[in-house]
């Protein structure tokens, strides 16, 4: 690889540097550059042992600019977590999507424990980011330890090392997971105004779904809208405790991937296989309902209107015929 | 009865709304994406353009460029041009690019230490023992030392007397030139961050010394303030002094000198969001 490479382009020699750091995998994560480009690495992620994502090993793409450490690093899970999209670049304040907060001290590392820092909190509709139901990121968590990448050859139930019970963080990974926290909260507050309309909306369909009465929503959804601005509120306080479907609430891609399978039959019950497919009747049913509101109250109105204009001219209707 | 059909006028709008609300959200799930990256795009185009008719630091230019920056019938500025040509003959520019203080700072204090060995030794001193200072308080080392490198190797430069114009070409390599704008970041985040006792009282919006050097010190292109610039003056004991050009009244440039009761030796002219180096 040495040959290669320009060893005076600043990328290299920090690329090369970080790759020669991050060598041997830690019990978190993972990172080293594919064979035959060092502009992109592979990495493997521990889900946090203390979440929806205990005994998950995710993996994923990070793609470096021709600028770096100037611009940050594209971050591209490859494997489902329920929190990230497959495929797709994050959206956290220390990837692509946001060039302005980037700092060129940061490093691959420290992307990888912002995504391990990332993955308990809600998605909250932002870039990327998914909101599956705790059943499904443990599902997810379980398989993904199946994974193996033809591109880097790397296992996830190698990958890593394994977990030890009393392991203490070394001084660096301590000084690591404080400077993630930082990303935390910068992101988040780098996301909300984005995120912001298209959570409320999120919300509303979502609450459409859990109560029929559309009366109902209209009240509700003032409280819906300030529990999910909370950010101590739980996603399953927000799930209706006798639906029979998983509620959610939902990426804007989910949202279509759903209202595109509307048509298709409903098959598969299973909280994995259903992700897609769930729910479809009380959406239309709530369109139903409004509709039927609007023509009633609409009716309602003339009513009243033909009412008053009959008592203030007194005119004579011949009811006989 | 008229209250009850308006509540229900009422309630009809607010379904059409949420209708038109949902749709909307729809259409923003599929734009937003490439939405944000032709903004991203966008700004690159305009740096492109800014960078395409500004080289990031300028031959020394006659002062008397700047006259025609300004309408003839500008007084505010017309007077305060005959108030700066008192004092100053030269004008040296950076590129408008957010990181123009600490280009203009670095450009200037190593040409002004070309001629003056001693005072070079002892910049080189502090320089020196700044990198450990930083990863005392918690940087770390193997992605700072790059840059700490490359301001090292800047200074070493200086060292050999070279002519003026190999400084230049160094600070008009973007890499090389970058990187010394992330050091200087780096020195003015870590001196705010080891008197934050000090400084917080002087933070707006309610953020921490930390949360603001991560916003506003640390990223490139975030713009420098007064707070920026005492900070890097006292992390590197030197002293600065800027000329303020704006509309205000009065018809003199006011300066200031960073720390207080310095001797400075650079002096930079600053107008609203850029600024750039002076010369008597």
């Amino acid at each position: 690889m040495e040959n290669k490479y320009n060893l005076k382009s600043p990328a290299v020699k920090r690329l090369m540097k970080e790759a020669a750091e991050l060598r041997d995998p830690t019990e978190h994560y993972h990172a080293q550059p594919l064979d035959d480009n060092l502009f992109e690495w592979h990495f493997s992620v521990r889900g946090p042992p203390d979440s929806d994502f205990d005994g998950g090993v995710y993996h994923g793409r990070i793609v470096l600019p021709p600028e770096y450490p100037m611009k940050p690093p594209s971050i591209i899970l490859l494997t489902p977590t329920g929190r990230f999209e497959v495929g797709k670049k994050i959206c956290l304040s220390i990837s692509g999507h946001h060039p302005e907060t980037w700092q060129p001290s940061w490093s691959i590392r420290t992307a990888l424990i912002a995504i391990i820092g990332f993955m308990p909190t809600k998605g909250e509709g932002a870039i990327g980011s998914l909101d599956y139901t705790p059943e499904e990121r443990k599902a997810l968590a379980k398989k993904s330890q199946d994974f193996c990448c033809e591109a880097c050859g790397c296992s996830m139930r190698s990958a890593l090392l394994p977990l030890t019970s009393n392991s203490n963080p070394s001084a660096e990974d301590r000084q690591a997971k404080e400077l993630a926290q930082q990303i935390k909260f910068k992101a988040e507050s780098s996301i909300i105004p984005q995120a912001s309309t298209s959570g409320s909306k999120a919300s509303t369909v979502t609450k459409g779904e859990t109560s029929s009465s559309s009366e109902q929503q209209a009240e509700e959804r003032p409280q819906a809208e300030q529990a999910e601005a909370s950010p101590a509120a739980d996603p399953e306080e927000l799930q209706a405790p006798n639906d029979s479907g998983p509620v959610r609430r939902l990426s804007p891609r989910q949202r279509r991937a759903q209202q595109l399978s509307r048509q298709a039959p409903r098959t598969g019950r299973e909280p994995v296989a259903s992700r897609a497919l769930f729910g479809p009747a009380p959406r239309r049913d709530n369109h139903a309902a409004s509709a039927v509101l609007i023509v009633v109250l609409t009716l309602a109105l003339a009513a009243l209107i033909f009412r008053r204009i009959y008592l203030a001219n007194e005119y004579k209707f011949n009811y006989d015929l | 009865m008229r209250s009850r059909r308006r509540r229900k006028q009422i309630s009809i709008a607010k379904m059409a709304e949420e209708q038109q609300e949902s749709s909307q959200g729809e259409m923003e799930g599929v734009n937003c994406l490439a939405y944000d990256e032709a903004i991203i795009a966008q700004q690159d185009r305009i740096q492109q353009e800014i960078a395409n008719s500004n080289p990031l630091v300028s031959d020394r230019q006659d002062l008397s460029v700047l006259q025609r920056e300004y309408a003839e019938d500008d007084t505010v500025y017309q007077l305060k041009l005959k108030d700066l040509y008192k004092k100053y003959a030269y004008i040296r520019k950076t590129r408008p690019d957010g990181n123009c203080f600490y280009r203009a700072f670095g450009f200037a204090h190593l040409e002004s230490l070309l001629d003056d060995s001693k005072e070079l030794q002892k910049f080189k001193a502090v320089a020196a023992k700044s990198k450990l200072d930083l990863v005392s308080e918690g940087f770390t080392e193997f992605t700072i030392e790059d840059f700490h490198n490359t301001f090292m190797d800047l200074i070493e430069l200086c060292e050999k007397h070279p002519r003026l114009q190999e400084l230049l070409n160094s600070f008009n390599d973007q890499n090389m030139s970058d990187y010394v704008v992330v050091y200087l970041r780096l020195l003015t985040s870590g001196y705010l961050q080891r008197e934050h006792g000090f400084f917080e009282h002087f933070i707006e919006g309610g953020r921490t010394i930390k949360e603001f050097c991560q916003q506003e010190v640390e990223p490139m292109s975030k713009e420098s303030d007064h707070i920026h610039i005492i900070a890097l003056a006292k992390a590197l004991n030197v002293s600065i002094l800027v000329e303020y050009m704006d509309r205000g009244e009065g018809g003199s440039v006011n300066n200031h000198i960073f720390p207080e009761g310095g001797d400075p030796r650079i002096f930079l002219l600053y107008r609203p969001g850029h600024y750039d180096i002076l010369y008597k």
